[in-house]
């Protein structure tokens, strides 16, 4: 347990640590860069109290940071603005307008409520079956939220939400999300839930429910991805439903992979290792495609050459960077081996 | 009357061409304990192959079985790539590996060919169209059941009489035995993707046939087509797949229907909300795979 | 015909089998005895294949097979029946037996001749041809997989617990089915718990204890040994 105060001490660091770096340096981009990092924090841990507790792959955490987005797009557009924005929208919701911390809560009581809702059933199904439905249940969210033009403006933009979150914002949610995720894996149900994984029959003879587990880890993941979608929302202030799909998808699970998909600290390493290699690699791409002649355009190539890194990695350790003990536990035992 | 026979026309050669993309995924699956989420691009190659030798002047015919030839390379490509290397570290890890290679084709598809759709070239024979008992159809719809009804016998044929099929079936049971009995594991893992490829394929072929262009993303909906089949199926059974399949073309088939203009945006919604009931009522699917004891 | 010298076999970090050396000559009979987790079971899956050995080898009528993949051992001669009975429950009898011969698949009067001969040693299992394997019992099960590893024509014959989970009377016509198989000629290697019937067939005998082996002999000098018990119950 002790173990665990020290994992948050140090991963809370990293936060302020890369916070305030990108703040020192004063470069704009850079600013923009942390802020994304502090929000795919947000998704990624996340997508790791599901994952790392459970076992499972779900796929379909996108989709509901997409439901987070658009629930706080709804609450937050100023009212005067509905119109353009929203043309079709219900007439009850025309007159809304919230704060924008509020409907960022709101984001993540509505995706985890869709995620009550519809998730369930899964959670009994067997491993496999489990995650391609997760990944079905992904192409049905942005099916719904590319159709349902009241709320979402259909495959449009949608534009008009309040510039409200800014580093320091994104890095406090991040560093909640880093807590709620370490509470998580030390609280019952998530020792339950990975003692289910080793040995279902001796969990079961524990009193452990392992679809309500998973279940239950499954909400807290989808409430974690609404609540990152609404600030992501509140960056980036415009967006439309395929920002919810699969490329998407893909780089929130190769961070978590290439970190460590059981650990805190797998997801906070990986998502700083692979944004800063996208971001590199999207400079390369720039840089290539301004200098190429006549070549064309070189779009693509930053995906292929993570999806190569995601097989390597899982090849040599398929595990992830931190495959079982969080920092704090690594630092501790490593300390206690110099002792002896 | 005539109805009834459009619309069993309709389930039966959507259901037909679901049947047989359920089919390539859960051999792979049946056996190898494997998701591949690879499946989907062996679609998409067979298209860009289709287009890539449009130019040459080769006969259609020729230029489908360049293409289907070209489905069992990628299907085999898949195993090298996506899950040798990783077979025995984790099923996780595999499904991984085989998602980040989704990915990598599709982009290379982007990269090197086109993010624009390209044509895909037809028989003319596939767009006329026929008289069945008062029913205009397309060709294109009959080819599809013939095909279908043809394949499915063949892999039945193969599982059930073939020294091959009946080792590939006992693979999946228990490949450690199998192998204990002199079964060479590999010939059976690479005959299960390049079924799964040949599958794919034709599929593939017949799929394309119904758009007339190929995109980098083509794969994605026979992919999730063949994941819903196999799941309401019963993950490891082949019967189960091919079941599915038709399940699953019925539901879209009545949807297609039914619901009002502005509701069939939202078909594959609703589609998705009665499988997950059929999964309420059924998580371990409807018919049951090979015994195993464990969770799957 | 089958020899081990200083064998060792690896579970992880465990050494389960360290350095044991055994030779089975020619139509022999050899019993492998011990209590669980001794390694018996150990042995026979790295002599199959199932398992790398950690050191040592092991020699089937003077090849080295040490490192042989289990496709390759049965190809050499050498076919196993692991303790968990293993079955394939969805195939038919028939089928089951049918991929026993999958090495000689291409010799189809052979393999006749052979199922008929397999059929003569287990009635049973003529009858039931076109059951599914799952549906049999218990004991049909054993015979099943026993005939199932006969129908590769193996020199050499592994067999792991074969009297496992059975009812008594089942146990003593297994016995006699490995009696008859003795007398076909068939070299056996018996890895059995039920110590007084394995040392009744048995021609020699060693005993595995935590991985070593500390008693051996021909079956009745093994039978005298008197720390037998303690081998079972305070190994």
């Amino acid at each position: 347990m002790k173990h665990s105060y020290l994992t948050a001490i140090i991963l809370l660091g990293v936060i302020v640590i890369i916070g305030v770096g990108s703040q020192l340096l004063g470069v704009r981009l850079y600013d923009r860069i942390a802020t994304n990092l502090m929000i795919s924090l947000v998704l990624v841990i996340g997508l790791q109290t599901f994952m790392g507790n459970s076992g499972l792959l779900s796929f379909a955490h996108i989709g509901f940071m997409g439901l987070g987005a658009y629930t706080s797009a709804v609450l937050t557009i100023p009212v005067q603005m509905k119109g353009m924005a929203l043309p079709d929208l219900y007439a009850f919701l025309k007159v809304v307008e919230v704060s924008p911390l509020l409907s960022m809560i709101a984001g993540g009581i509505v995706a985890a409520a869709v995620a009550a809702l519809v998730a369930y059933p899964l959670m009994r199904l067997s491993d496999a079956a489990a995650v391609i439905t997760s990944f079905a249940l992904l192409v049905v969210l942005y099916t719904v939220m590319n159709n349902w033009s009241a709320l979402t403006n259909g495959p449009r933009t949608l534009f008009g939400l309040p510039k409200t979150t800014d580093l320091l914002t994104a890095a406090i949610v991040a560093a909640f999300a880093v807590v709620i995720a370490l509470l998580f894996k030390e609280s019952r149900t998530g020792k339950l839930l990975r003692a289910s994984r080793e040995d279902e029959v001796a969990a079961a003879a524990l009193g452990a429910n392992i679809p309500h587990l998973r279940w239950r880890a499954f909400i807290l993941a989808a409430c974690i991805a609404g609540i990152g979608g609404a600030l992501w929302g509140h960056f980036i202030t415009s967006f439309a439903p395929k920002a919810f799909y699969l490329k998407e998808t893909f780089l929130i699970i190769t961070m978590l992979v290439i970190g460590g998909a059981n650990t805190v600290t797998g997801a906070v390493a990986g998502t700083v290792l692979v944004t800063i290699a996208y971001e590199g690699l999207r400079g390369t791409e720039s840089a290539l495609n301004a200098t190429a002649v006549g070549a064309g355009q070189l779009i693509g190539l930053t995906e292929i050459v993570l999806a190569l890194a995601m097989i390597v990695v899982m090849i040599v350790k398929p595990g992830g960077i931190f495959p079982n003990r969080e920092i704090g536990h690594i630092l501790v035992r490593m300390r206690s081996r110099k002792e002896t | 009357m005539t109805f009834a026979i459009q619309f069993s026309i309709d389930v039966l050669s959507l259901g037909g061409a679901y049947a047989l993309m359920a089919l390539g995924l859960v051999i792979i699956y049946g056996i190898l304990r494997l998701v591949n989420f690879a499946y989907g691009e062996l679609i998409m190659v067979a298209g860009y192959s289709m287009y890539l030798t449009s130019g040459s002047g080769m006969p259609w015919i020729a230029m489908a079985v360049v293409a289907v030839a070209m489905a069992i390379v990628f299907g085999i490509l898949t195993d090298y790539v996506a899950f040798r290397p990783v077979r025995a570290k984790s099923v996780t890890a595999v499904l991984i590996t085989s998602f980040a290679f989704s990915n990598l084709l599709q982009n290379a598809a982007l990269l090197f060919i086109s993010p624009r759709p390209r044509n895909v070239p037809l028989p003319d024979i596939f767009s006329q169209t026929v008289n069945v008992a008062g029913v205009i159809t397309p060709v294109r719809n009959l080819v599809t059941i013939a095909a279908s009804v043809v394949l499915l016998a063949a892999v039945a044929f193969l599982m059930r009489k073939t020294t091959l099929g009946i080792a590939m079936r006992a693979a999946a049971t228990n490949f450690t035995m199998a192998r204990m009995l002199g079964v060479p594991a590999n010939l059976i893992i690479s005959s299960a993707f390049a079924l799964s490829g040949f599958l794919a394929g034709v599929v593939g072929i017949l799929w394309i046939g119904r758009i007339g262009t190929v995109v980098p993303g083509i794969g994605l909906e026979p992919l999730l087509v063949a994941f819903i089949a196999t799941v309401i199926g019963g993950m490891r059974s082949l019967p189960g797949a091919v079941v599915g399949g038709f399940l699953l073309a019925f539901i879209d088939t009545t949807l297609n229907y039914t619901l009002s203009q502005d509701l069939l945006k939202f078909r594959d919604a609703f589609t998705f909300g009665l499988v997950i009931l059929i999964l309420l009522w059924r998580p371990e699917g409807l018919i049951k795979g090979p015994a195993s004891g464990q969770r799957t | 015909m089958l020899e081990a010298r200083n064998l060792s076999v690896n579970y992880g970090m465990i050494r389960a089998v360290r350095e044991i050396s055994f030779t089975i000559a020619k139509g022999e009979l050899v019993s492998l005895l011990g209590a669980n987790g001794a390694g018996k079971s150990t042995t026979l899956k790295c002599i199959a294949g199932a398992l790398k050995a950690g050191g040592g080898s092991i020699m089937l009528d003077g090849r080295d097979i040490t490192s042989a993949s289990p496709e390759q051992v049965v190809r050499a001669g050498l076919a196993t029946v692991p303790e968990t009975r293993d079955v394939f429950p969805d195939l038919t009898v028939a089928e089951n037996l049918m991929l026993g011969a999958y090495i000689h698949r291409r010799d189809r009067a052979g393999n006749r001749e052979n199922l008929e001969r397999v059929h003569h040693l287990f009635p049973r299992l003529a009858e039931r041809g076109g059951q599914a394997a799952g549906t049999l019992s218990g004991g049909e099960q054993q015979m099943l997989v026993i005939a199932r590893a006969l129908m590769s024509r193996p020199a050499v014959l592994l067999l792991d617990e074969p009297s496992l989970g059975l009812a008594p009377a089942i146990v003593d016509r297994i016995f006699e089915m490995i009696e008859t198989l003795k007398r076909t000629g068939l070299t056996i290697l018996l890895v059995e718990q039920n110590v007084n019937q394995a040392l009744a067939v048995a021609d020699r005998a060693y005993v595995l204890r935590l991985g070593k082996i500390v008693t051996s002999g021909t079956a009745d000098e093994v039978r005298a040994a008197t720390d037998l018990t303690e081998h079972y119950l305070g190994g």
